[in-house]
């Protein structure tokens, strides 16, 4: 066998298995930046709902993204059954799995905007359709010879399909949802629910790191050149950037360095860099992680400030990021580097590639979120709400959807400690 | 007036005319305080007998320092003559009773327990005598901290003179032990009141968004600040206003002295006519919105200037290498 085939496979499959693990990532982001009483109900979830998506992606969900079809969906190849596809350097199955893992990340990316407040059931109705109705579309439009492929779109790795899809489901789940109880006063001011972990937060942030080399260097599906060192050293810088950008913002105007925005700062940084990490020099990608570092900040008061809860910071750190990242190859994509599409304004591709970038973005974004919303409130509709009771709200969805706390020791009432009074004879 | 609910009444209905005044908000606050210590030791002495021996009460925190808002919750201690367990325990039902009393008279219990009902702040000379010096000697931040709460004390009721003798074996101790810089150490954490761009740092989460903390940010670096200038110089004075007065000339130049104490009655007047008082936890904070331009210049001078005096203190402490 051809050894490139059987070195790319090994790659693209070590890639994969990077991908999945970023679910772990996901896991620590959300229940560190949540409360208790929610811990093992999200936690549990996350991985429930990548098995449906696994499922659903096997069934229908490649063959939509990459079968043959029109420029707006695919139609073949449902239910892959593991064989090589013809003109594609790799293993037919390794291939897959990669892809499959992709869907699986967007997906819980959607959820983060139904974080302590949706229904289990909510959560499965919606994991089928979004792995059905939005996702394939955006991914195949894109990345599956669609009509914005056609046109030279630049995303790498997903900062658009994987992220703003993502973040554009769970921004049409925050508005249907409303926001969690408590975290908004009658004059409407936002209460701070912090998270109840800040190590999970922290650890999640450095999985989905390393994570990331699976999911940007990977995207190189190929050994070829080992260009996959220079992508990953690109996706390393940004992140960096990210993280002392959002510090030195936080210092500024609060005045303190602010651990969850320094920790956004650096997702938003890996987030930025997932469009152009193969299209940009080095120094393009700090700057661009750089600045992420600063849009995450302001997005997150931005939200919080019209009244849109969003506990893990999913429409900040993938939206604003993903739209951001998406745009910065229109800037700063290199003529050596533009493999797809054309250069950037800052070396000579005047205002072309900019242009199609935010057409990709519009579409993609404006497709996720109205299919979304639509598809939610139909949801809401049939399924008679999507969010738990008030009571169930309080008592947490540990409780509520499954019957058993994440943290049982923490959540047995605390005994009231009632000091020993003096007494006096009269 | 024989009940405490009687005295909420009293209280109610003058605090209203003095709430824009603070020295007669705090000459009316020690009134009232006052009269709810004559009703507790009416209904002690009623229910248990006489007292058994003289003994003092004292208040700290801002009634100690004479420095309380239209709000305030209750520190306050208690020091009796003699040694005796039937003694000690009258007096902490006293202490219990006016800790009642004051509760139904408006002012929130301490968190802290810093109350006559607690035994550590309920004892007889010669106990207290004993703790103040394990405190210093101990020096650990939890005794420094309560010590200096001590330091603020000052006699509403009862013995004059009982406080005073304790307070002056304290400065001796910390003196002779040299530990100022201990003291200076364990109210150094001096909260950010103003951005690198010279900003007012506010609440950005919570009912008081849009608020700065006046008490954390503004009264705190002066008050400990000038505590312990005080301290240094051994002036037994409680109000930050009176300590400054007393300060010679070597510890605080005259300029300076009265640049601060200028600030600070400006921030207490501040204080009172700004901040919404509807309960205690509101009279702490000022919302930098409903300020005028020049209200807010002012604020930031009285932050600015407040951060100054903690570095002049921290440096004198430091050189003098204590």
């Amino acid at each position: 066998m051809d050894t490139l085939f059987l070195m790319n496979s090994l790659w693209v499959m070590v890639s994969a298995v990077l991908v999945i693990l970023m679910i772990g990532g996901f896991i620590l982001l959300e229940t560190g930046s949540t409360r208790m009483k929610n811990a093992g109900h999200i936690a549990g979830k996350t991985i429930l709902t990548f098995g449906i998506s696994s499922i659903v992606f096997w069934a229908v969900g490649y063959g939509l993204i990459f079968g043959e079809g029109n420029p707006l969906i695919g139609l073949s190849d449902f239910f892959y059954s593991g064989y090589d596809v013809e003109g594609l350097a790799l293993s037919g199955s390794v291939f897959f799995l990669f892809q499959l893992a992709f869907a699986g990340i967007s997906l819980t990316i959607a959820f983060g905007g139904f974080a302590e407040r949706a229904k289990l059931g909510a959560y499965l109705v919606f994991a089928v359709l979004f792995s059905l109705i939005v996702y394939p579309p955006i991914a195949h439009w894109i990345w599956g010879g669609g009509w914005l492929a056609e046109h030279g779109k630049q995303d790498f790795a997903g900062s658009t399909v994987v992220h703003l899809t993502g973040a554009m489901a769970a921004l049409a789940a925050t508005l249907i949802l409303k926001p969690r109880i408590g975290k908004y006063n009658k004059d409407g001011s936002a209460n701070n629910l912090a998270g109840h972990n800040q190590v999970f937060t922290a650890l999640s942030v450095l999985i989905l790191w390393v994570g990331w080399f699976g999911f940007n260097a990977g995207s190189t599906v190929s050994v070829d050149g080992a260009f996959f060192g220079f992508v990953a050293l690109n996706t390393n810088l940004a992140a960096g950037a990210g993280v002392i950008a959002a510090m030195i913002i936080s210092w500024i105007v609060m005045g303190k360095a602010d651990v969850p925005t320094m920790l956004n700062g650096a997702l938003a940084g890996l987030v930025a860099i997932t469009a152009s990490c193969a299209f940009v020099d080095t120094w393009a990608a700090v700057l661009i992680g750089f600045i992420s570092g600063f849009l995450v900040f302001y997005s997150i008061r931005f939200f919080e400030s019209k009244g849109i809860d969003d506990p893990i910071a999913a429409l900040s750190v993938h939206g604003t990021a993903g739209i951001w990242g998406t745009l910065s190859t229109g800037f700063f994509a290199t003529p050596e580097l533009a493999t797809v599409g054309q250069p950037g304004l800052f070396y000579g591709g005047g205002l072309h590639q900019l242009g199609v970038q935010a057409l990709g973005v519009v579409s993609s974004g404006a497709f996720a979120f109205i299919v979304s919303f639509i598809l939610l409130t139909i949801m809401k509709r049939v399924m008679n709400g999507l969010r738990v009771t008030e009571e169930e709200e309080i008592i947490g969805l540990d409780m509520s959807e499954h019957g058993s706390y994440g943290y049982p020791e923490m959540m047995k009432t605390e005994k009231t400690v009632i000091s020993s009074e003096p007494k006096l004879n009269a | 007036m024989n009940s405490y609910l009687e005295i909420r009444r009293f209280r109610d209905d003058q605090i209203i005319w003095v709430s824009r005044n603070h020295l007669q908000l705090n000459q009316l606050h020690d009134e009232i305080i006052t009269r709810v210590i004559h009703v507790s030791v009416k209904q002690m002495e009623e229910r248990y007998g006489p007292l058994p021996c003289p003994f003092t009460f004292f208040m700290m925190g801002s009634a100690g320092r004479f420095e309380q808002s239209v709000w305030s919750d209750q520190d306050h201690g208690i020091i009796f003559q003699q040694q005796g367990t039937r003694i000690q325990t009258y007096f902490l039902v006293l202490g219990k009773e006016i800790s009642q009393g004051l509760q139904l008279a408006g002012y929130d219990y301490c968190d802290g327990g810093v109350m006559a009902s607690n035994p550590l702040w309920c004892k007889s000379q010669s106990e207290w005598e004993k703790q103040l010096v394990h405190w210093a000697i101990d020096s650990t931040w939890e005794s420094i901290r309560q010590l200096l709460i001590f330091i603020d004390g000052r006699t509403l009721y009862g013995e004059v003179g009982y406080l005073e003798n304790l307070k002056k074996g304290v400065y001796q101790t910390i003196h002779n032990e040299n530990l100022l810089k201990k003291v200076l150490n364990n109210t150094l954490h001096l909260k950010k009141a103003i951005g690198v761009l010279g900003q007012l740092l506010v609440e950005t989460h919570g009912p008081h968004t849009g608020s700065i903390n006046i008490k954390e940010k503004a009264l705190f670096p002066y008050v400990n600040a000038v505590r312990l200038l005080a301290i240094k110089g051994n002036i037994h004075e409680t109000s930050t206003l009176s300590r400054l007065e007393r300060l010679p000339e070597n510890e605080l130049p005259l300029i300076k002295k009265e640049l601060y104490k200028n600030h600070f009655l400006k921030l207490l007047n501040l204080r009172l006519s700004l901040s919404k008082p509807d309960n205690y936890e509101n009279s702490h904070y000022l919302a930098i919105a409903s300020l005028s331009k020049r209200q807010k210049e002012e604020v930031k001078e009285i932050l600015k200037n407040g951060a100054a005096l903690y570095r002049y203190i921290r440096n004198l402490v430091e050189k003098e290498g204590n």
